[in-house]
């Protein structure tokens, strides 16, 4: 049994930790391309900002995209509510809300992330390296966040809440981060082009820490079609798309009044599975992975009817509550 | 480690850990020989460490401003307030005798009211209490108890002996700092855990929870416990939130509560309704029920009262409970525990003059510079005047709200509270204290072993509230002479 704000207030402080951390994998990956650009390549601020689905806002703040004003804005700009330091700020107060759900390390862990945030973001936006290294030790400590949850944290309702949450942000962080290639503008050059290209999928494939995976399970050579296929569709690569989505079917089996919203997710994996991306040219990757992005959003809104918003006069029938071992397991 | 050598030699009041000639009282003999063990540095690395560890784990409270709340680390002093187990023990019976006098009290005038036809209360203090609530009457909870939460602050003056200062009944806070007190006093120093026998503060929330859970009206079942907080804003939200986690209760807002035509209260949850059985309240009656109380409350839940009054549902404290937590009837409780109990007090109150009664009122008109005045119903070190140290403008202006109002005033003499060496510019210094300890009281009765130890930071200050420069210390009841 659980109270419909609380869960709301979990989902939310799964997805903002996701966000957080993704946020940190794109900018790295971002630093890793810029490294890699030859002579002639520019990198497009602006696309990086359209990516992370934040231009307007951008906009609103600063005259000019570059560098700087960039990695500003996604780390240390309380007014951009994905920025890195919004997020801990958002998961923080969230997670003040609900010490009564989660086990007593977890507001620890999350307060000192987020107190770590506040004191380095500034630092963070001085210099590459000291970004990396900030921005590294984001993902770490955030990790030992997820440890703590699956270590110590009963598997009940909360915690599939929270591997909802965390999963959705993922699989969205995902597609976007496939799309940051699309922010690279290369010099007509087709020799030049094809390696460069592979450089930037690696560089893609490490802010995922999916390189070693990749080589291991798909193949030696980097080849976008290839990447992209994988980051979409390779169940066994835990922050593909369609793994994270079956990790949400998982958790909605275990959840009470879900089966409308397990079709939903079986119908999105569906649809995936058919698609083909090898032979996508550039925007209508883009295009492809806006629509994802969509269906992704389709599953929360349908989420936040379900459970947190229903009024509870006009509840549908419950269904039954699956078996205690299956909820403990 | 130093003492402040100055400072103590000009302090007057009756010092907690060292005596006349600053030796080590015996409870605190091991304590001081530990500190002793400590250079500056020692201590200047412990003190940072403790900051460091209450950032951290987020104690916190929170101070409302203008600029709007500000949530501040908690202020916390290393160097705890030690009493010998003998001491405690006493004071502890003291705490239950009252406890049980005031519940008896409570639920006597929303019921006979013999206390008052047997001419020990006078029913014009009754009259003029802004907490008595016409809607309690005729009712008689679980147990005849009302007050089921009681911090009772105590002070010691000059002489050594230790005064009840005021009874909290309505909704005291402060017991998640004792709680997080002893956290941050076991992870920076845990060396003198193991040269002395400090008795444990732990099983507070437990005994919450039987107290609360004796409350529900399905006894049998495991019954469903909220916390019912004002939201995130109110000052003590950490509070609510760590008691709610310690015990395994929901923490729920007014909002996430509805009583239907059954007059069964519900929470809304992720499948829908379920009943709620105990409420452990932490806003004021007059939030409570907006079709009963304040109309315009946002942070209550409407019908609640009817849910109360029925029968289905345990609240504590019970709405109403909050008469007797009013300085002018404080000073009646003498009476009160000898009327019920047929018992002296264990426990001394502070001398009082009550300012309804003319002989009274004028002598604490003309000694106004020599008195503290307090308002019946406030709380918090607020609306007070404390004469020695008010200007001539100031009295003047007290003078005409007594006058104005005698029921709502009480004064009692400056008190020369006790202090205790105090972390001051890596010098102990000595600062003024007081104590809360937490008694329950449903089908059994409890008492915090200690309690929260607030401590005024400033030099010479006597308030202790945290929302005026206090801070607070670790509380070691200890077995005295035993290493």
């Amino acid at each position: 049994m659980m109270l419909a704000r609380a869960a709301e207030n979990l989902y939310w402080m799964a997805r903002y930790l996701e966000r957080a951390e993704n946020t940190a994998r794109l900018i790295n990956s971002t630093t890793l391309v810029l490294l890699d650009l030859p002579p002639g390549a520019s990198f497009g601020w602006v696309n990086l900002i359209e990516v992370a689905g934040l231009d307007s806002l951008f906009h609103q703040h600063y005259p000019d995209a570059n560098e700087d004003s960039v990695m500003r804005f996604l780390i240390e700009d309380s007014r951009n509510p994905s920025s890195i330091l919004s997020c801990m700020q958002y998961a923080r107060e969230n997670t003040r809300t609900l010490r009564e759900v989660l086990p007593a390390e977890m507001w620890e862990r999350i307060n000192s992330l987020c107190l770590y945030v506040r004191e380095n973001a500034a630092f963070a936006c001085r210099s590459r390296r000291d970004r990396y290294t900030v921005l590294s030790n984001v993902i770490e400590q955030r990790h030992a966040i997820i440890g703590l949850v699956s270590g110590t944290m009963s598997h009940d309702l909360a915690y599939q809440i929270i591997k909802l949450g965390r999963n959705l942000e993922r699989a969205d962080m995902t597609t976007r981060i496939i799309d940051i290639s699309s922010a690279v503008q290369l010099p007509q050059d087709d020799v030049l082009h094809e390696a460069i290209m592979e450089r930037i999928w690696k560089s893609t494939l490490d802010s995922l820490s999916a390189y070693q995976s990749y080589r291991r399970l798909v193949s030696m050579n980097v080849r976008g079609s290839e990447v992209v296929n994988f980051l979409l569709n390779d169940m066994r690569f835990p922050r593909s798309v369609d793994h994270c989505l079956s990790e949400i079917e998982a958790c909605l089996k275990l959840m009470p009044i879900s089966q409308q919203l397990r079709q939903i997710v079986a119908q999105l994996r569906h649809k995936i599975a058919q698609r083909h991306t090898d032979r996508l040219s550039a925007i209508a990757l883009h295009e492809y992975l806006d629509l994802l992005q969509a269906e992704l959003g389709e599953i929360h809104d349908a989420l936040n009817y379900r459970y947190f918003h229903s009024q509870p006069e006009e509840s549908p029938p419950i269904e039954p509550v699956p078996a205690e071992s299956e909820l403990t397991q | 480690m130093e003492l402040a050598t100055s400072e103590y030699a000009n302090n007057t009041a009756y010092d907690e850990l060292l005596d006349r000639d600053l030796q080590p009282r015996l409870a605190a003999r091991p304590l001081i020989d530990y500190l002793n063990s400590l250079d500056e540095n020692d201590l200047a690395a412990r003190r940072k460490e403790v900051d460091a560890t209450i950032k951290a784990m987020g104690i916190t409270f929170t101070i409302y401003s203008e600029s709007g709340n500000i949530d501040r680390a908690w202020p916390f002093d290393p160097i705890p307030r030690v009493m010998a187990r003998k001491e405690w023990e006493c004071i502890q019976a003291g705490l239950k005798q009252r406890l049980t006098a005031l519940n008896l009290f409570i639920n006597d005038l929303y019921n006979e009211q013999r206390i008052i036809k047997d001419r020990v209360f006078p029913a014009e203090v009754l009259v003029g209490s802004g907490n008595y609530r016409m809607e309690c009457i005729g009712i008689t909870p679980r147990f005849g108890v009302w007050a089921h939460i009681c911090g009772t602050d105590l002070v010691r003056d000059r002489d050594g002996i230790v005064y009840v200062l005021e009874d909290n009944l309505r909704v005291p806070s402060g017991v998640s700092y004792m709680l997080g007190n002893r956290q941050v006093m076991k992870r920076i120093f845990p060396e003198v855990f193991r040269t002395t026998t400090i008795l444990p503060v732990d099983d507070y929330p437990t005994q919450l929870y039987q107290t609360l859970a004796a409350l529900s009206p399905r006894p049998g079942d495991q019954p469903l416990i909220v916390v019912l907080t004002p939201g995130i804003h109110n000052s003590a939200y950490f509070e609510h939130s760590y008691l709610a986690q310690q015990m395994g209760a929901y923490l729920v807002e007014g909002s996430d509560l509805l009583v239907d035509k059954d007059d069964i209260v519900y929470m809304k949850s992720i499948t829908g309704l379920e009943r709620v059985d105990v409420i452990y309240r932490r806003i004021d009656d007059a939030f409570l029920d907006p079709e009963v109380f304040n109309p315009d409350s946002m942070l209550g839940v409407r019908g609640l009262m009817r849910a109360w009054r029925n029968g289905n549902v345990g609240i504590a404290n019970a709405p109403g409970a909050g008469v007797a937590d009013d300085k002018v009837v404080y000073t009646f409780v003498p009476q009160i525990i000898r009327y019920y109990l047929d018992q002296d007090p264990i426990l001394a109150n502070v001398p009082s003059y009550l300012c309804m009664y003319e002989d009274q009122r004028n002598h604490v008109l003309n000694n106004l510079d020599k008195l503290v005045v307090k308002p019946a119903n406030e709380s918090g070190g607020y609306g007070m005047l404390i004469g020695p140290r008010a200007t001539q403008e100031e009295r003047a202006k007290f003078a005409d709200l007594i006058r104005a109002n005698p029921r709502n005033y009480m004064a009692q003499p400056t008190l020369d509270i006790s202090t205790a060496p105090t972390l001051v510019d890596g010098h102990l210094a000595p600062r003024h204290l007081d104590l809360r300890p937490f008694v329950l009281q449903s089908d059994k009765l409890y008492a915090t072993t200690g309690g929260l130890t607030r401590v005024a930071l400033r030099k010479g200050s006597l308030v202790v509230n945290s929302s005026q420069g206090g801070g607070s210390k670790d509380t070691w009841i200890v077995e005295e002479g035993v290493p």
